[in-house]
């Protein structure tokens, strides 16, 4: 599917679904932006001041994807804006990964942790290579754990994981579930009974909430 | 519904169905021919084989007796388990769909002698094998290769794996890609 | 900040995933309409002023074209995964719709479930020999032809393929053929007896 928010990107880079729910809310997160040049009638994005323009120097936080077509560190011309990588993604945040993936609540960091990192590098940071190899290692040294439990019935145990867990890491997390769930419903013979589809029943629970507000 | 959907393990159940088993018949009847090959003759009391959904079918209509395949003797299945134990790789099964073999013929004849702990040596089977395979994949995710060659696994047992198998593959090829357009090279 | 209402159209589908659809919101939609012709005026204005002479207007050219084309990915994403939920719902309820199902869904979307369910139709009629095959039957492989059902409703006379009329009566039980009754089970009308 074209990309118009990725088009000019690197080919190779983590490429968005166009439709994708998560990646339209991965890149809403938002991105410290420093301007270089004033933007003329816009000055409203700037909460902070009553101005009718942008000015040099001022700094807002904007969403991904507005930052993305600020910045553009390799076409001068169209270059508006500086953005700063956010702390999580910098060294001192690397590190602590490094020492320990698993101790880290990267729902807290993300909630998109790995897909957000992943569309920074588009920004061409100086440190690109050590933030794509953190997210590879961070992922690789988390892995053994969201494994294991997405094969434990769901209980107090991976409810507590969960919890710490990113988006991508969670949907990962159900995929192990549903393997597990089938081969469970199948052990216990639950798989002979034909079953009402989930959205029925989903349909169904909202009814009766619905009639008890 | 889902984008893709999955197969079900009782899809998987239904091609186990498939396997042979040895019948006693207590009736006379020539042989069927159905597509899938010929089945019979049958005559009382004498061993026949036939596929296992016929087998399951017939005795839950009191026409048969089931003889539990070799394999699934306890002495077998111990040192199948020893077997298993001690090995690094994954053994060869005796029957590809060992699981389902157990579970629907000790279903339908409970009778057959030593059935819980046949039971619980088969699935005392599984749980090493599965352990086996997490300590693998695990192994693969770390290791920055992008494929492994395993041998002897069961559809059953890459059938409960495989939602979560492929998207771990997908999410880490996705980051890998990412390591290499950021000019990153992989420590051997 | 620009396409705030485009993303609670977003926010609202991740909200109602697995499950049937929110009210098409006609309201936010024209919201976030409103606001895109709002900025292809403001930079046709501001082109128009470049064109007169004046500098430095191209950055905000810029921003505003950004806001656009995320108010339409939004917009566009909200709308198609809006019809794919329409046509699992074609699997999940069958080919007619509870009425406060429907009713959240557009006119347009209301004629899109109406031809998905047609072609469905038709693709089953052409398959095989003598009426086809109904592909939302067996979707699991079949044990027995007749199964045990227990009504969880009062659904009323229900023909039988041979002829018969058995009333489905809250909590009466019936031995059915599985394929006259397996789409009754999936929307909740029965449920199917396992011993």
């Amino acid at each position: 599917m074209a990309n118009s928010q990725a088009s000019s990107s690197r080919s190779g880079y983590y490429e968005e679904n166009y439709f994708s729910i998560d990646d339209i809310l991965a890149t809403h997160e938002r991105i410290k932006c420093k301007f270089e040049v004033p933007v003329f009638r816009l000055g409203f994005l700037d909460m902070t001041t009553d101005n009718e323009h942008i000015s040099p120097g001022s700094k807002l936080d904007l969403p991904f994807w507005l930052a993305r077509v600020l910045c553009n560190k390799r076409n001068k011309k169209k270059h508006i804006a500086d953005v700063e990588i956010p702390k999580q993604y910098k060294e001192s945040y690397r590190e602590i990964l490094l020492a320990d993936a698993n101790v880290v609540d990267l729902h807290k960091l993300g909630p998109y942790y790995y897909t957000f990192g992943a569309q920074l590098l588009k920004f061409d940071p100086a440190d690109a290579s050590d933030i794509a190899s953190s997210l590879v290692q961070t992922f690789q040294g988390r892995f053994r754990n969201i494994m294991d439990s997405s094969q434990n019935a769901y209980n107090e145990d991976n409810a507590r994981l969960t919890a710490k867990l990113d988006e991508m890491e969670k949907d990962l997390f159900k995929a192990g579930q549903k393997g597990l769930n089938d081969f469970q419903d199948w052990e216990t013979r639950r798989v002979e009974k034909l079953q009402t589809s989930t959205m029925v029943v989903n349909h169904k629970k909202r009814k009766r909430a619905a009639l008890i507000e | 519904m889902e984008n893709f959907r999955l197969m079900d393990p009782a899809e998987v159940e239904f091609l186990a169905e498939k396997e042979m088993v040895q019948i006693v018949p207590n009736f006379s009847q020539d042989i069927i021919y159905l597509i899938g090959g010929e089945i019979g003759p049958f005559n009382p009391s004498l061993p026949v084989d036939v596929p296992l959904w016929l087998a399951v079918n017939l005795k839950e209509r009191q026409k048969c007796r089931i003889n539990a395949p070799q394999w699934m003797d306890i002495e077998q299945l111990e040192a199948k388990k020893e077997e298993e134990t001690e090995a690094q790789f994954f053994t060869e099964m005796p029957s590809p769909h060992y699981m389902e073999v157990t579970q629907l013929l000790l279903k339908c004849a409970p009778e057959i002698p030593r059935a819980d702990e046949m039971r619980t040596l088969v699935k005392d089977i599984w749980d090493l094998r599965m352990a086996k395979f997490r300590r693998s994949i695990d192994l693969l995710v770390k290791s920055d290769h992008t494929h492994a060659k395993v041998n002897h696994l069961t559809l059953m047992e890459i059938n409960t794996m495989r939602p979560f198998l492929t998207k771990a593959l997908d999410q880490i090829h996705s980051l890998r890609t990412n390591t290499q357009s950021a000019g990153y090279i992989a420590p051997q | 900040m620009f396409c705030e209402k485009a993303l609670d159209l977003i926010r609202e589908l991740q909200r109602s995933r697995g499950a049937s659809l929110p009210p098409f919101n006609e309201d936010t939609l024209r919201h976030v309409l409103e606001e895109m012709k709002a900025l292809y005026e403001q930079n046709q204005q501001d082109v128009n002023d470049a064109v007169q002479g004046e500098a430095g207007l191209f950055s905000g050219v810029q921003i505003r074209h950004a806001a656009l084309e995320r108010n339409k990915r939004c917009i566009l994403a909200y709308l198609q995964n809006r019809l794919k939920t329409t046509r699992d719902m074609r699997w999940e309820f069958g080919s007619v719709l509870p009425a406060d199902v429907k009713y959240n869904l557009s006119e347009a979307e209301i004629q899109w479930f109406n031809k998905y369910n047609k072609s469905l139709a038709n693709y089953m009629r052409s398959l095989g020999e003598d009426g086809g095959l109904d592909l939302t039957q067996d979707m699991k492989p079949p044990k027995t032809l007749y199964i045990e059902v227990r009504c969880k409703v009062d659904h009323g006379e229900f023909e039988t393929q041979e002829g018969s009329i058995v009333l489905l009566k809250k909590n009466s039980q019936h031995f059915l053929l599985r394929s006259e009754c397996e789409h009754l089970i999936r929307q909740g009308i029965l449920e199917h007896i396992v011993h």
